[in-house]
């Protein structure tokens, strides 16, 4: 999922950089002060699961949970997910600096989206809030590949083939993850429920 | 398991203790609430048993994750005199197959490619003899880079030229010695072509070791995401304050 330097153009960079610096001065701004630890713990949590890795058919891909982060932090998912890759570039060397804008972009974008669509769900019964997360946490990654496939278009010349290998190689991951969030709004509903509210 | 022990060693002190508390108050002879109390304690050995199991199993997630890997390809790469042997890699080891493997010299242009085979290694020859970059473009975003220094070729050709000065006198005086010297070449190339084969090996295995992400590095970055958002705390409480 992270775009590695010196594949992109510098125009879908530079794009990428700008909607990111939107999407990150208005997560900064929507952070509560008593939301940041939530924040720092979702933030962590995005940084350990991209090295999670689970091995389907001849490639594989790793965990990566933004539309968990997505569904708990609507806005904040900018800069959580932003403090996540740039450590993930600098230590692991994933994806890379020059990226980061994209990267960060097509990461919590598809969870920004989705909380807006199923916020109202996470605040009903039990079993709709675990579908909400579930769809939320499974469409987040989807959309996210596809954003990718966008940002590739333009070096891998076939949007279709490269959007395809992307979204069958991810749809596994996309229905772990779903589970994933489910369970952990359910969860949270049960034990925190101030926590799904941002 | 020292800490399973540690905890076991723990609770027993913990029960004799409330036994202790009970006697003193003249507690033991309701039998009925001292099983209650003891069914009580039972339930915090299972929480506690829980408790045991979850960091297990959180300790065994990071061990999965050490030897587990994102999509990060590396790549490496050596010369034999005009030939050049490379290797291309995920971050876990496991090879880069089918890749295409593009040769680019010091002015960007393009030289030569490649294509890796089943076990992600790619060879091929030129006469370049300057830096060399090769990047492997290994799709879907990915893509590694090696910068193959041409500064190894600079003391060869030194010692060709001493050969050449050695020759050159010889030649007229024991045409057998010139011959007997390109056979020592041969053998001395070969030598140290197979001892360095061992050698290459090794260096190939600390590069893919040294790709591998270590624990140091999880544990430390978990550890800087939380003094980021430390730091926006603060700033965000000053800023709130005035």
């Amino acid at each position: 999922m992270h775009i590695s330097e010196g594949v992109l153009s510098a125009p879908v960079l530079l794009t990428g950089a700008v909607l990111s610096l939107i999407g990150l001065t208005l997560g900064l701004r929507k952070i509560k002060n008593e939301d940041i630890p939530k924040v720092a713990v979702l933030s962590s949590a995005f940084f350990v699961a991209s090295l999670i890795h689970i091995p389907i058919g001849p490639t594989s891909a790793h965990l990566v949970l933004n539309g968990l982060v997505g569904m708990l932090l609507g806005w904040a998912a900018f800069p959580s997910i932003f403090v996540a890759l740039v450590l993930q570039a600098l230590l692991f060397q994933f994806g890379g600096l020059t990226t980061l804008g994209v990267n960060t972009f097509a990461m919590a974008m598809p969870g920004v989206l989705l909380y807006y669509v199923f916020r109202k769900m996470l605040q009903k019964g039990k079993n709709l809030a675990f579908l909400g997360g579930f769809l939320g946490g499974f469409l987040a990654l989807l959309v996210a590949a596809f954003f990718i496939s966008i940002a590739l278009m333009e070096t891998e010349k076939s949007f279709v083939g490269i959007a395809g290998t992307l979204l069958v190689m991810h749809l596994p991951i996309a229905l772990i993850e779903g589970i994933i969030t489910g369970f952990v709004v359910v969860y949270l509903k049960k034990v925190k429920p101030e926590a799904l509210i941002c | 398991m020292l800490n399973y022990r540690q905890q076991n060693y723990w609770f027993a002190q913990h029960k004799i203790n409330q036994r202790r508390f009970l006697t003193s108050f003249g507690m033991t002879g309701k039998g009925s609430e001292l099983k209650k109390k003891n069914s009580e304690l039972d339930k915090k050995n299972l929480k506690i048993k829980k408790g045991i199991i979850f960091i297990l199993v959180i300790q065994l997630l990071i061990f999965i994750s050490t030897s587990a890997y994102a999509h990060k390809v590396s790549t490496y790469a050596y010369r034999e005199g005009d030939k050049i042997f490379g290797e291309c890699y995920f971050v876990d080891g496991s090879p880069c197959k089918n890749s295409k493997v593009e040769i680019y010299d010091l002015k960007g242009q393009k030289i030569l490619e490649a294509v890796t085979d089943e076990k992600g290694k790619y060879s091929f020859t030129t006469k370049e003899k300057g830096t060399l970059r090769i990047i492997i473009p290994a799709g879907e975003g990915h893509r590694a880079e090696y910068k193959l220094e041409g500064i190894a070729e600079k003391p060869e050709k030194k010692e060709n030229k001493e050969t050449m000065t050695a020759k050159t006198p010889n030649k007229p005086v024991q045409s057998e010695a010139t011959v007997n010297k390109d056979e020592i070449k041969q053998i001395i190339d070969e030598v140290m072509d197979a001892k360095l084969q061992g050698l290459r090996a090794e260096i190939m295995d600390l590069r893919k070791q040294m790709d591998k992400v270590s624990l140091r590095d999880i544990i430390g970055g978990i550890g800087y995401i939380f003094g980021i958002w430390g730091i926006i705390m603060l700033l965000k409480r000053k800023k709130n304050a005035s």
